[in-house]
């Protein structure tokens, strides 16, 4: 771990007897890529606003930099943000708009040289001239991005910089975004409620819910050791079993299933198993396999409801015992009917 | 919320509530307050010698001076078979008001269908022009209705040409309903029409999907929408109209006396304490019916749907769309609608340069020059009282823009600042002028004991005060909507660049609401130059007197020139001024961009 450049200690956000955010404690390692996401409510925005110095917290202290500035207004604070709606002055050009906060910062560059360095970083060169309003959405995207880092903030704030886009615009940009902030090296904050985004994009994800943090690492660990059963449920898809411990295995009611096997609990333990969509295979239910299945799968024997073509791969929904089943499949032909359903239970986790 | 750091905002606050407490709040309240004290004790004598007088309150006045009297009389009334009773000067009032506002639904209403659900060449100026009635002074317009519906009017001119006798509507009902129409037909439009474009074409649609007719999803979805707005425009038609002077005054006279008229008559006769209490009733009256109403409007509250607004359809679409009876009901309207509004104003100007017998004349300017160079003292000279109107106007400003501005600031930042904002808003037009210029003779102008010093404001700060209060809520009305619709995160992104909170209001927050501001200093200048209702009482003789106060005096001392002709041209100054005032704050707010 590198040093820490943005702290976050013990804060709390109310609004009027509504908890917005509840005693959240995070560190971000300079030069790092953090997203925080997490469905609408859950505090991610709060957050953000709280270290940019435009919401006040009700107790606990923000530190950036190494300095405190829990009590700064935004202007002192250093850090640049863009906001969703993109928040381009309408009264001035590009141009002007990058130029703005150049003013009230003494960085070791003329303002019209650094203007422009920050117009040719985002392409925008050629249209420094325009007015706002003339610009599509990703373009005032970008302009709002070099406006940002003008100043040479300590710290980039990124509010669902992405959300009012279209789809392949988003993947485009998100990879632009990505590569500016590794040529600068600058600490970054993003926000979004888009889970794929965040496992596309972050050195590290804090997964929010209900203003608190559930789980802060890699997208990978994320993905692949989700912490809690929210986690599991938010980042990416997952069947999630829910039952009671019963002689080693997991009762879900008329139907059994086994657990990990490091894992230990006692009968009568209510738990929850979740199981990835790619962890599953599926096969037609053809004739009993003479040798029996490998010892350590488990099968499931389900239905096939409906299959989703997804281009390189097939989602498949199928009914086992009540219980909906999905299963991500790049077979090239997904069987109909009847179906056998294989996972190894040590690639399941449970909550 | 933020922690905002400056001072400003606070200090403007404070300073906005002093003056509106020193010039409306304390003369308003001391007239209330004498309307149940005497000699310094509470009473309600003088409330129950107005409200028991048959002269004010017709036949309910038993209902206060001898109130057991009242079912007997009851009775007897019903015995002798339900003769028609009248209800005194306060029931005339109240009568004369409901008429007004059902002329001005009437005239009011196909326009708001017009502008809201057709197209036609002129539409967005119509519809911007529909607020332009409201800041015309009010005794030009009294004047503009005499040149075309009076003895020697347009009117009768041109029934004469096709051999019809003359029409006498002068100091008739119909005339001052008519009037009334011009000035709140405009506002039933306005409202209307906003409220009809505010539908969303999404729900009528969903609604025709669902199997209603046309006419059903009207009925169903676009009328609920209507009718709030529509109450609304009916409710501030009353009020105004109930507490309507100039054109009562001008176009009706003491004969067709209503409240207002009564009480500025009294305040002539300096019978203070009987005019306070008929001003304390008719403010406890309207103050009463607006605070019904706005109780009222918080249970309408409708979410304002994103949706798209319904399509217009061309008015004229070619020779064979007009076969159409609706589109021709609503050219034939558009020609009544152009007789009513231009007709008066048009007249006005064209009575000022001819005679009554329609030669071409310059002889009404020659009288206003004559009057001019005249040394006789105690009559009115036009220049000076152009000169004081344009001061006047230019200190109203300088008083009503920074109360706006402050208000408006209130209204948008503060999360219960707009329900404050409002209150500040309505309350000074639900208080008559007259009522406050009753207030302000008593209380400032008289003079008034503060800590040991008296405190005495004396004609012009009098007039250009009554003016700024008249005329700080049409600024505030402009800047709020404007300043409101800023996104929040463009005065969060000029902070996080490094901008202070008084930086972001300079360099963000007002280049944003220029024309907005241009456009509330206009009608705030435009309203103080036709205000006539407090200046005609805190104009000390006449060297303080205004053009509308000019004015009324030409039509009110016919010894003075020759029939309407004086008045007409003194009008045409007031139009022109106003006309010019109102196009050169505008070009010169252009420039401020």
């Amino acid at each position: 771990m590198g040093p820490s450049h943005v702290t976050v200690d013990s804060l709390t956000v109310d609004f009027g007897g509504l908890t917005a955010l509840g005693d959240v404690s995070l560190s971000i390692e300079a030069g790092e890529f953090f997203t925080l996401v997490g469905p609408s409510g859950c505090g991610k925005t709060t957050l953000l606003r709280s270290i940019a110095g435009l919401e006040t917290p009700t107790t606990g202290g923000i530190r950036v930099a190494g300095e405190d500035v829990t009590g700064e207004p935004p202007e002192e604070r250093n850090v640049g943000m863009v906001f969703q709606s993109y928040a381009l002055f309408p009264h001035m050009s590009v141009r002007e708009n990058v130029a703005y906060g150049l003013q009230f910062h003494e960085i070791a560059q003329a303002d019209g040289e650094r203007v422009d360095e920050l117009l040719d970083l985002v392409d925008m060169a050629g249209l420094a001239d325009r007015e706002p309003a003339q610009l599509s959405g990703g373009q005032q995207q970008r302009v709002s991005l070099a406006r940002a880092l003008a100043p040479k903030p300590d710290v980039l704030l990124l509010d669902e910089p992405l959300s009012a886009l279209d789809a392949k615009l988003r993947k485009r940009l998100r990879v632009r975004i990505k590569s500016i902030q590794q040529e600068l090296g600058i600490t970054t904050v993003y926000v979004t409620h888009d889970q794929s985004e965040a496992l596309a994009i972050s050195d590290r994800v804090a997964v929010m819910h209900d203003g608190s943090v559930e789980q802060i690492a890699t997208p990978e660990a994320v993905y692949r050791e989700p912490e809690s059963q929210f986690v599991a449920e938010f980042v990416g898809d997952n069947n999630v079993f829910s039952g009671v411990v019963s002689d080693g295995r997991l009762d879900v009611g008329g139907a059994t299933l086994p657990l990990p096997a490091e894992s230990d609990h006692a009968d009568g333990e209510s738990l929850a198993l979740a199981v990835r969509p790619e962890a599953l295979s599926i096969e037609g239910d053809g004739p009993e396999d003479e040798e029996g299945s490998p010892t350590d799968c488990t099968e499931l024997r389900a239905t096939v409801e409906t299959v989703e073509f997804l281009g390189d791969a097939y989602r498949v929904h199928c009914a086992w015992e009540g219980h909906a089943v999905v299963v991500k499949t790049e077979s090239t032909e997904p069987p109909e009917g009847e179906a056998v359903l294989r996972f190894d239970a040590d690639e399941t986790r449970t909550f | 919320m933020l922690a905002r750091g400056d001072r400003v905002v606070p200090a403007g606050v404070v300073a906005t509530v002093a003056t509106l407490v020193v010039v409306f709040y304390y003369p308003v309240g001391s007239v209330l307050v004498s309307a149940i004290s005497a000699g310094g004790r509470l009473t309600v004598a003088p409330l129950v010698s107005v409200l028991g007088d048959p002269f004010y309150t017709g036949a309910a006045h038993s209902l206060v001076a001898a109130p057991t009297t009242v079912p007997n009389g009851i009775v007897r009334w019903a015995a002798s078979g339900f003769p028609s009773v009248g209800f005194g000067l306060f029931g005339f009032t109240a009568y004369q008001a409901l008429l007004s506002t059902a002329a001005s639904v009437v005239v009011g209403l196909p326009g708001a269908y017009l502008l809201a659900r057709f197209d036609f060449a002129g539409r967005r100026f119509v519809r911007s022009v529909t607020i332009l009635p409201f800041v015309l002074p009010s005794i030009m317009v009294a004047v503009g209705f005499l040149a075309m519906f009076g003895a020697s009017g347009v009117l009768n001119d041109l029934l004469a040409v096709v051999g019809v006798g003359p029409v006498r509507l002068t100091f008739t009902l119909e005339i001052i309903v008519l009037a009334h129409a011009f000035y709140n037909a405009p506002l039933v439009t306005r409202l209307v029409t906003a409220a009809w474009e505010s539908v969303d074409a999404h729900r009528v649609e969903t609604a025709r999907t669902l199997g209603a007719s046309p006419r059903r999803a009207f009925r169903d979805v676009t009328l609920p929408q209507l009718l709030p707005a529509l109450l609304t425009a009916a409710v501030l038609t009353f009020v105004f109209t109930f507490m309507s002077f100039p054109i009562v005054l001008a176009l009706g006279g003491l004969q067709l006396a209503t409240v207002e008229v009564w009480l500025f008559a009294q305040v002539q006769n300096l019978d203070l304490t009987e005019a306070a209490t008929l001003g304390a009733i008719e403010t406890a009256l309207s103050l009463g019916l607006i605070y019904v109403y706005l109780r009222y409007e918080t249970t309408q509250l409708q979410a304002r749907s994103g949706g798209r607004g319904l399509d217009r359809t061309p008015l004229v679409d070619g020779w064979r769309s007009l076969v159409d009876p609706k589109r021709l009901g609503l050219l034939a309207y558009g020609g009544v609608v152009a007789v009513l509004f231009v007709g008066p104003l048009a007249s006005l100007v064209v009575e000022s340069v001819t005679t009554p017998e329609g030669q071409l004349t310059l002889e009404y300017y020659g009288f206003l020059l004559a009057q001019q160079s005249s040394a006789a003292s105690g009559t009115v000279q036009p220049l000076p009282a152009i000169r004081n109107s344009l001061l006047f106007g230019a200190g109203a400003l300088l008083l009503a823009l920074p109360m706006g501005v402050v208000v408006s600031v209130v209204a948008t930042r503060e999360s219960r600042g707009s329900r404050v904002a409002e209150a500040l808003l309505t309350a000074p037009l639900a208080v008559s002028g007259i009522v406050l210029g009753l207030g302000m003779l008593r209380t400032l102008v008289f003079g008034t004991e503060v800590f040991g010093h008296r405190l005495l404001v004396t004609g012009p700060v009098a007039i250009v005060a009554a003016h700024a209060v008249a005329a700080y809520p049409f600024v505030s009305r402009n800047l709020t909507p404007a300043l409101g619709s800023i996104d929040d995160r463009l005065a969060d992104a000029a902070r996080l660049l490094g901008a202070d909170r008084a930086t972001v209001l300079t360099d963000i927050e007002l280049p944003l609401v220029v024309p907005a501001f241009v456009a509330g200093a206009a009608f705030a200048f435009a309203i103080s130059i036709g205000e006539f209702d407090s200046t005609v009482l805190l104009a000390e003789g006449v060297d303080s007197a205004t053009m509308p106060v000019a004015l009324e005096r030409y039509i009110g001392n016919r010894s003075l020139g020759p029939d309407l002709g004086p008045a007409t041209a003194m009008g045409t100054v007031l139009l022109a001024v106003t006309t010019v005032s109102f196009v050169v704050i505008d070009r010169v707010g252009g420039r401020w961009e």
